[in-house]
C-alpha cells in the first residue's frame, strides 16, 4: 500500500466530487415512465417530435414543476420523445453548454424554461436546425417566445383581495422589477381597486429570485404595515410569502403553480400559469413544419394558459358572495374578450 | 413619506426583532469563519457548509420530525465539511481558495441533486415550525425585551453559541493558540503548539457554526428547503469577517448591522410607495452593503491598524521556513 499517497487519495476524492456534481447538473431522463408504453406502438415513434426541456430548478419548485408537468403530459400522450435537464446552470456559459448538447444531439424542439436569452440566441445561431421556445424578449427565426400573461389571473385575485381585506391594505413582493412582475402587481392592485375603492397597495422588490427567507421578511414587513392580503412574484418571494402568511394567519395568493399545500388555510387561491397549451402549440408547429418564422405564443385566461384556482381549504375570512360573483363575471368577460385587463409593465 | 412608520418606537421594535432573527444564519457563519481565519485558514467554503447544513437539518427534521435532531444534523454536516476542508488545506497543504470554492460547488451540486431525487415532481415539502418563547421578566423590558427575548429557542441557542465562540477566541488558552497559529505558525510551532491540530479544530468549529447557520435558516425561519436556499449568506459571512476586522464581537455586530439595513431597505421601499416610488429599487437593495461598508471603514480608520492575521491563506509545513 506504500504506493498510495495522500495525494492519490485527494485526487480520487476530487474525481468523486466532480462525478457527483456532474450527476447533479444533468439529470437526464431517457424516455422512461409515461412515454414507454406509447413508444411500443409500432411506427408511432416516427412522427414524435424529439424534444428536450431545460429547467433552472428542481421539479419540486412550482415554476419548474409547471414546465415539467406540461412536457411530461405530451410525452405520455405520445406526441414527443422527451429528455429533461433539471437544475441547469443559471449563467450564460453554463446553460449554453447544456442547450448546445441537446441541439447537437438532434433535438428538434428545445424548451428553455427560463429567461436564458443570451444562451438561447447563441445556440440558435450555432445550430440553425434546432427550434427553441423560451422566455426571450426578442424573436428570431428559430426562437419563439412564450408569453406569460399572468397579470390576467392576478387581476381576478386582486378583485377577491379587495373584498377580503379589512385593513384596506394589500401587499405584493417580487424578485425584481421586471415587466412580468410589474404587470402582475399592477393588475392585482387594479383588481382590488375595482371591488374596494379604499384599497392601498404596498410593494417590495427584494432583489433576489431564490432567497425565500428574504421573501418572507418582505411579506412580514408588509404585514407589520397592516397588509392582510398579499401576493408575490418569483420562486423565492412566493415560498417565503406562503410561510409568512401561515405564521401571521392572513390571506395570500399562490403564484404560477398551485400553492395550497404550503399554507392550506391561508392561500385564497393560486394564479396558475399552465404551459400545456404553449407546449402543445409549439410541438404541433414543429411537427407541421410551421414553427418558422417563430412566433409569440400567448394563451391567457381565455385559452387555458392562465387561471385563478381557488383553494377549498381557505378559511381565514369569508369571501363576500357579491365580490365572488363580480369576480366570476369579470372572468367570463375576459374569457369572451369583452374585457381586457390593462397591461402595465412599468417600461 | 412618513418616517414615523419606520423609525417610530413601535415600528422600530418590529423592525429590529425581525432583523436580528433574519441575520442569525449569517452571524453564526461569520463568527465561525472568524475563528478559522484567525487560525490562518481562508475558508471560502462557508456558503457550501451553510447550504449543506440547511438541507441536512431539513431532511432530518422532515423524516424524524424532530427540530432538535435536525439542528444537530445541520451542525454535524458542517463539521464534516470543515473536516474535509481541514484535510485538504491543513493535512495536504493544498491551495485554500480552490478547496473552499470546490466545497461550495460540491455542496450546491449534491444538495440540489439530493433534494430533486427525494422530492422532485412533488409539492413543496414543509416541516412544522417552532414557537417563539418569551423569556420571563426579560421580555418585559421596553424596547430590548420584544427584540431579544421574544424569539424562538434556536435564536437563544445561536446567540449563546456566537458569544461563546467569540469568548473562546479572545479569552481562552485555545483561543490564544488559534491566534498564534494564524499570526506566525513557525513561532507557535516553536512554542510547542501544534499548528495542524489547532487549525483542524478551528475548521471543525467554523464548519459547525456554518452548518448551524443553515439549520437556523431552515428550522427557525423558513420551515422548508429550496435549491440554493442559503442565497449567498455564506459569502456575506466571509465579507463580514473582513469588515469586522477579524474581531469576533465586531463581526457579530457587523452581521446585525447588515441584517438591520437589509430589513430597513424593504421597509423603506414599502413606505416610499414601492412600485410607484421615484427612487429605483436597486438603490434600496444596495443600501445594506453601503452602510455596512461605511461602518466598517470608519472602524478601521478609527483603530488605525491592519488587522489581518499574518499567515492568512498560507499553508504551514513543519520544519520548512516560509
Amino acid at each position: 500500500m506504500r504506493g498510495i499517497t495522500w495525494k492519490t487519495v485527494a485526487l480520487l476524492l476530487a474525481v468523486a466530487a466532480l462525478a457527483v456534481t456532474i450527476a447533479a447538473c444533468g439529470d437526464d431522463d431517457d424516455d422512461d415512465g409515461g412515454g414507454g408504453d406509447a413508444g411500443e406502438q409500432a411506427d408511432a415513434g416516427a412522427d414524435k417530435v424529439k424534444t428536450a426541456i431545460v429547467l433552472p430548478c428542481p421539479t419540486s419548485d412550482t415554476w419548474c414543476k409547471q414546465g415539467f408537468d406540461a412536457a411530461k403530459k405530451l410525452e405520455a400522450a405520445g406526441a414527443i420523445d422527451l429528455e429533461v435537464t433539471t437544475n441547469a446552470p443559471q449563467d450564460t456559459a453554463g446553460v449554453t453548454r447544456v442547450l448546445a448538447q441537446y441541439a447537437q444531439g438532434g433535438t428538434e424542439l428545445l424548451l428553455a424554461h427560463s429567461t436564458y436569452q443570451d444562451a438561447v440566441f447563441d445556440v440558435a445561431e450555432q445550430f440553425p436546425d434546432v427550434n427553441i421556445a423560451s422566455f426571450a424578449f426578442e424573436l428570431k427565426d428559430n426562437v419563439a417566445i412564450l408569453e406569460e400573461p399572468i397579470y390576467e389571473g392576478a387581476y381576478l385575485a386582486g378583485m377577491l383581495a379587495g373584498g377580503i381585506t379589512e385593513s384596506n391594505t394589500i401587499g405584493g413582493s417580487a424578485g425584481q422589477d421586471v415587466p412580468l412582475c410589474h404587470a402582475e402587481l399592477e393588475a392585482f392592485e387594479a383588481g382590488a381597486k375595482r371591488t374596494n375603492k379604499q384599497v392601498k397597495m404596498i410593494d417590495a422588490y427584494i432583489g433576489d429570485w431564490n432567497d425565500a427567507a428574504k421573501g418572507k421578511q418582505a411579506t412580514e414587513a408588509q404585514i407589520d404595515q397592516d397588509a392582510d392580503v398579499v401576493i408575490a412574484c418569483g420562486g423565492g418571494p412566493a415560498t417565503g410569502m406562503a410561510q409568512a402568511i401561515k405564521e401571521a394567519d392572513i390571506s395570500g395568493f399562490g403564484y404560477v403553480g398551485n400553492m395550497d399545500s404550503q399554507a392550506p388555510k391561508n392561500i385564497v387561491g393560486s394564479v396558475i400559469y399552465n404551459l400545456d397549451p404553449y407546449f402543445e402549440a409549439a410541438v404541433e408547429d414543429v411537427r407541421n413544419g410551421s414553427f418558422r418564422p417563430a412566433k409569440r405564443y400567448e394563451f391567457g385566461l381565455a385559452d387555458g394558459g392562465v387561471d385563478l384556482q381557488l383553494n377549498e381549504g381557505y378559511s381565514v375570512k369569508e369571501i363576500p358572495a357579491d365580490v365572488m360573483d363580480q369576480m366570476e363575471e369579470v372572468r367570463a368577460q375576459i374569457e369572451s374578450g369583452e374585457f381586457k385587463v390593462p397591461y402595465v409593465d412599468g417600461t | 413619506m412618513d418616517w414615523g412608520e419606520i423609525f417610530g418606537p413601535g415600528a422600530l421594535v418590529v423592525l429590529l426583532s425581525s432583523s436580528v432573527a433574519f441575520a442569525m444564519p449569517t452571524a453564526l457563519a461569520a463568527v465561525g469563519e472568524t475563528v478559522v481565519e484567525r487560525a490562518g485558514i481562508l475558508n471560502l467554503g462557508v456558503e457550501g457548509m451553510l447550504l449543506s447544513g440547511a438541507l441536512a437539518s431539513f431532511l432530518v427534521a422532515y423524516y424524524a420530525k424532530s427540530v432538535a435532531l435536525g439542528a444537530l444534523a445541520g451542525i454535524a454536516i458542517g463539521v464534516g465539511l470543515g473536516a474535509l476542508m481541514a484535510f485538504l488545506s491543513v493535512t495536504l497543504g493544498t491551495e485554500q481558495i480552490i478547496n473552499g470554492i470546490a466545497i461550495v460547488l460540491l455542496a450546491q451540486g449534491i444538495t440540489a441533486f439530493t433534494f430533486e431525487e427525494l422530492f422532485g415532481g412533488e409539492e413543496q415539502p414543509t416541516i412544522g415550525g417552532i414557537a417563539d418563547v418569551d423569556i420571563p421578566l426579560l421580555h418585559e423590558i421596553p424596547g430590548v425585551g420584544p427584540v431579544l427575548f421574544e424569539q424562538n429557542v434556536l435564536f437563544y441557542i445561536s446567540v449563546a453559541l456566537a458569544i461563546a465562540v467569540a469568548l473562546l477566541l479572545t479569552r481562552t488558552r485555545f483561543g490564544l493558540s488559534v491566534r498564534a497559529v494564524g499570526e506566525s505558525p513557525a513561532a507557535a510551532d516553536a512554542a510547542a503548539v501544534s499548528v495542524a491540530r489547532t487549525r483542524w479544530l478551528a475548521l471543525l468549529i467554523g464548519g459547525g457554526m456554518a452548518g448551524m447557520g443553515g439549520a437556523v435558516l431552515v428550522l427557525g425561519q423558513l420551515n422548508l428547503f429550496e435549491t440554493n436556499v442559503s442565497a449567498g449568506r455564506g459569502w456575506i459571512a466571509v465579507a463580514l469577517v473582513i469588515f469586522g476586522r477579524w474581531n469576533p464581537l465586531l463581526v457579530l455586530g457587523g452581521a446585525f448591522v447588515f441584517g438591520f439595513t437589509d430589513a430597513l431597505q424593504i421597509r423603506v421601499q414599502a413606505v416610499s410607495g414601492g412600485i410607484a416610488s421615484t427612487v429605483p429599487t436597486e438603490i434600496f437593495a444596495a443600501l445594506p452593503y453601503v452602510v455596512t461598508l461605511i461602518v466598517m471603514v470608519a472602524a478601521t480608520v478609527w483603530a488605525g491598524r491592519d488587522a489581518q492575521p499574518g499567515a492568512l491563506g498560507a499553508p504551514f509545513r513543519k520544519g520548512v521556513s516560509a
